[in-house]
């Protein structure tokens, strides 16, 4: 994944106006105007927060005759999604790690061969 | 709220041997790291404030995570701020927290990355949605 891309991703992404015309586009295909109607803002400034989403390619505009189409290009979310698979996987795996190094290192009185102290990840609780 | 992750694992340990495992120097070399990996180098200054390095040596190379802790309040609860080159240069955050169930404690990690100020603290809905959302719609292509 290009990082400096899923930099650009999160930062779009970290504007509750955004976020929002991401989820009306989630429903459907918007024109501008519709999406400039449904925030208490002005069209100027619905035009640049939809110029970032397309910076971030996050949003794909189509000129149909006299309309600017927005839709969703949902791949683009993909990188933040996997992002934050890889550093669950991370924590998951610490998490394994700690445990098993503090029932070896030094093992509590009441506590017998626990057979979940190994670093695979099946006994991690969710 | 930002993106964010969340893990947590039952640890059959009092709260406050765990939580020392997390600021202890030592420690951290011990369970720190990848599976296989040679021990990383740790230096911790542990008190509010202070920084922290963990050099993680892998199969492809030294990876560097950085941080300062921002809060520090034994046993329950450990934050600190987390950048390596796998948060892309964006800051993030890592909160800790420690809670006693019977004879264990309920460790849980939640790690959330700050793209910019704006986020910190004060917008806390929607992208969780946004994601969940995405998921659905586009199930397995997210992975």
């Amino acid at each position: 994944m290009g990082e400096y891309k899923l930099d650009t991703v999160l930062s779009a992404v970290a504007d509750p106006t955004r976020r929002a015309i991401l989820d009306r586009l989630l429903v459907s295909d918007a024109r501008v105007t519709e999406i400039a109607s449904a925030f208490p803002i002005s069209l100027n400034s619905t035009s640049k927060h939809i110029k970032v989403l397309e910076r971030a390619e996050l949003v794909r505009r189509d000129v149909r005759g006299r309309d600017h189409v927005l839709s969703l290009r949902a791949e683009g979310l993909g990188d933040a999604v996997a992002w934050m698979q890889r550093y669950r996987e991370f924590w998951e795996e610490r998490l394994a790690a700690l445990e098993a190094f503090v029932l070896e290192a030094e093992p509590e009185a009441d506590i017998d061969a626990d057979a979940g102290s190994d670093a695979s990840t099946d006994g991690i609780a969710r | 709220m930002t993106p964010a992750v969340g893990v947590s694992r039952r640890i059959r340990a009092s709260a406050e041997r765990l939580f020392d495992a997390w600021l202890d120097p030592a420690a951290l070399t011990q369970w720190m790291r990848r599976p296989g990996d040679d021990a990383p180098v740790v230096v911790a200054d542990a008190r509010v404030g202070g920084g922290f390095s963990i050099t993680m040596h892998g199969p492809t190379g030294h990876v560097v995570h950085v941080g300062e802790y921002v809060e520090i309040d034994r046993p329950r609860a450990l934050s600190f701020t987390w950048r390596s080159e796998h948060t892309v240069g964006v800051d993030s955050i890592v909160h800790v927290t420690f809670t006693p169930d019977d004879d264990a404690t309920v460790v849980a990690v939640r790690h959330e990355l700050l793209p910019d100020e704006a986020s910190a603290g004060k917008h806390r809905a929607g992208w969780s949605e946004i994601l969940d959302r995405y998921v659905d719609e586009y199930g397995e292509e997210a992975a």
